[in-house]
């Protein structure tokens, strides 16, 4: 019942700053803008459409309102609210009723039918106490020097509704989590903890970005039944909490920082088990979620006109699925070794080209692995600016080496005014259709946007 | 009385010379020496200010950026940290410079970008771009009303008159080609007031000889002693484009901590 009455007064938090917003819009703009006034509100509202072109559909057709309110108490301590109203006219990306079974009752979206539904996104207080800073709320934390591809920013779950082509700020889920940073050593110091039980959001069979590649879900052999059990996710809030530590400094020009991260998983892990019946074999497939110490650390650093950041991790518990039938329960436990190494060189005016190499090395490879042992891949982005940054044009195109599939992505924006900004790109997916990638080989699109500040 | 006159008039025209060489002395000041004074004016060992940043195109289309500025000096280091407070698509958008007083030491600057959420290292040497779509480069935003004795030879080429103030005209030439490169300019023309030596006006020439924008310093107050420009506007030549911050609620002395010249800082927002 308190659970119940919680969600209900979150989103009713969420329902009010999206209201607030819209009266917000008919105030003047002085006073919006008005940096002595303890509240502000500002509020974005972005419409995408997407047009399938290898199946000749249009695919998308979202909109989302994000108004965001803030109240400050001096200079130190601020309330900050950010809510979403979400409605994808097509319902193709998360078709249906959605079964939120890997989010945390606290966090859940409010659906208002098969389309659209409500969610209060991040709601913290942010303050300075006894020389600390702390964050307490739904929050966003991102590790990290990666672009594109994730090995330290993985405190927050993310939703995979449009695979990865979704930006990361908006497909992140937001924890409740607590969050102080510390000046320690001339460093700072950050300690989380996260007793949000929140994880990836998967996108349902069915789903536009549904996944079909045997790297990460479980093939049965032609003939052979599933039974699929329920998702089985940590339901003790202390016990199976997060924790994590992130310390950073500023040494010798060099960014550095160590990381530290003891969580589950956000993807649950496939178990299954063979039952051999005379009417034939059945594989039962156990999802659950897997602790995992995290140990990490990146850097960056600039020379000349060039940019060299990166990042590495080491993971004590992977599971990786096997397609060897001789194994127990159908994947096989290995530490990871992981790292990424980006440069960005910006020799020309307005211009940035940044390469990336991704690497992830299993320690404790068996045979039947979907995986290779090392997999490779690797990421070009070319971005260039003109008539004052209000043009931007850009290709990233991400490779895997093992599996030689890979996106490209072409993309083009323009700010119309102050607060309207218009793109249009492709998201082109190419190679097997087992691969990452290759799997959505048929989900070619094309997309168009707008989004406006309020 | 007559006597009394002549002396006065004696005295004047024995003087005469000596004022007129001091004068002179003055009009020869070395542009190098001009530049040192530039450097060595007050301009607080903390500031905090509003600065709203107004872009007009050719076509005359506006777009107004409201930012939060902090500057400290750390010893001769400067650091400077930019927080964009609306509008709200690029809101939460920070920039944070450390300007190194050795010549041979490449600046550091980082920026936070909401959108990704994530504070990215920048390059130094692209010191020759513009800051995030204005007519200032990135040189200029670290430098302030300051400017880079080593990457210039300075040279005075006389005396003009800028809003009634007494300016010294003085020519600067990128010390080579690469350093030229970097900065984007072939050459710089500035109007340093020779009271207060603050630029008021300076005029640059694109890497290709070419006039390119124009620098106007406006509405400089003494605030705590302290001469402070409150507008500067620069006009591109090339494009139309035209760039005014103006600054507001200007304090210096203020007490700012030292973390909130930090990359966690970017990450946190003002």
């Amino acid at each position: 019942m308190l659970r119940s009455y919680a969600r209900c007064g979150i989103l009713a938090l969420a329902g009010w700053l999206i209201a607030a917003s819209a009266l917000a819009e008919s105030t003047p703009d002085e006073t919006k803008s008005s940096q002595s006034s303890n509240h502000r509100f500002s509020a974005v509202l972005e419409s995408e459409a997407a047009y399938g072109m290898a199946r000749d559909r249009a695919n998308k057709m979202e909109m989302m309102v994000e108004p965001q309110w803030e109240y400050r108490w001096g200079d130190e301590t601020r309330i900050t609210g950010i809510a979403r109203l979400y409605t994808e006219g097509f319902d193709h990306l998360e078709p249906g009723r959605l079964s939120q079974g890997e989010v945390a009752p606290n966090s859940r979206r409010l659906q208002l039918g098969d389309r659209t539904d409500v969610e209060l996104r991040e709601f913290y207080l942010r303050t300075r106490l006894w020389g600390m800073h702390l964050t307490l709320g739904k929050q966003q934390v991102v590790w990290g020097k990666a672009d594109g591809l994730k090995l330290l920013d993985v405190v927050n779950p993310q939703n995979f509704r449009e695979f990865i082509l979704d930006n990361f700020d908006d497909s992140r889920i937001p924890l409740w989590t607590f969050n102080a940073e510390l000046p320690v050593g001339g460093g700072n110091l950050q300690v989380l903890w996260i007793p949000d039980r929140t994880y990836h959001r998967l996108p349902q069979a069915g789903g536009t970005f549904a996944f079909s590649s045997p790297l990460v879900v479980p093939q049965a052999p032609p003939g052979v039944g599933v039974n699929l059990r329920p998702l089985e996710r940590p339901n003790n809030i202390v016990m199976d909490s997060d924790i994590g530590m992130r310390f950073s400094k500023f040494w010798h020009g060099w960014d550095l920082t160590v990381n530290y991260l003891y969580h589950f998983a956000d993807f649950p892990v496939f178990f299954q088990s063979v039952l051999l019946a005379p009417g034939g074999a059945t594989v039962t497939v156990n999802p659950r979620y897997e602790r995992n110490h995290l140990i990490g650390g990146s850097f960056s650093n600039a020379f000349g006109n060039l940019t060299m950041r990166g990042e590495a991790i080491y993971n004590t518990d992977q599971f990786v699925l096997t397609m060897n039938r001789r194994d127990g329960d159908g994947v096989i436990k290995s530490g990871e070794i992981a790292y990424v190494l980006g440069l960005d060189w910006s020799g020309i005016q307005d211009t940035l080209l940044s390469v990336q190499l991704f690497q992830s090395w299993l320690l404790h490879p068996a045979d039947g692995m979907v995986r290779d042992a090392l997999d490779t891949t690797s990421t070009v982005l070319l971005r260039r600016h003109f008539l004052n940054e209000t043009l931007e044009t850009e290709v990233l195109w991400l490779q895997s080496v093992n599996q030689g599939d890979g996106l490209v992505r072409p993309k083009i924006s323009y700010e119309l005014r102050d607060n309207l900004k218009i793109w249009t790109g492709f998201d082109l997916f190419y190679g097997d259709r087992n691969g990452l990638f290759g799997q959505f080989d048929q989900n070619d699109r094309l997309v168009i946007g707008i989004e406006l500040g309020l | 009385m007559r006597s009394h006159m002549q002396n006065l008039f004696m005295a004047l025209f024995l003087l005469s010379p000596l004022a007129v060489s001091d004068v002179a002395a003055e009009s020869l000041l070395a542009g190098e020496e001009i530049a040192r004074r530039i450097n060595a004016r007050n301009e607080g060992e903390v500031v905090s200010r509003f600065i709203t940043m107004a872009m007009t195109d050719r076509s005359g289309t506006e777009r107004v950026r409201e930012t939060k500025s902090l500057r400290k000096y750390f010893g001769k280091e400067k650091r400077t940290i930019i927080f964009y407070l609306s509008p709200s698509n690029i809101k939460d958008t920070a920039f944070l410079t450390y300007d190194y007083p050795e010549a041979d030491r490449d600046d550091d600057q980082w920026l936070y970008l909401p959108a990704a959420r994530k504070v990215r290292r920048i390059s130094a040497s692209d010191r020759g771009d513009y800051f995030l779509g204005t007519d200032f480069t990135y040189e200029d935003i670290r430098k302030e009303t300051k400017v880079g004795i080593e990457d210039y030879s300075w040279k005075t080429l006389g005396e003009e008159t800028i809003d009634g103030h007494r300016c010294f005209v003085v020519e600067e030439i990128p010390v080579n080609e690469k350093t030229a490169q970097e900065l984007g300019y072939s050459k710089v023309q500035s109007w340093i007031d020779a009271e207060i030596w603050m630029v008021r006006q300076a005029k640059y020439w694109d890497v290709a000889g070419n006039p390119l924008k124009t620098l106007q310093v406006r509405e400089i107050k003494l605030l705590q002693d302290i001469w402070t420009a409150h507008q500067l506007s620069v006009e591109n030549h090339k494009t139309g484009h035209k760039t005014v911050f103006t600054f507001k609620n200007v304090t210096y002395g203020q007490s700012v901590k030292d973390e909130m010249f930090t990359e966690d800082a970017l990450r946190r927002g003002y």
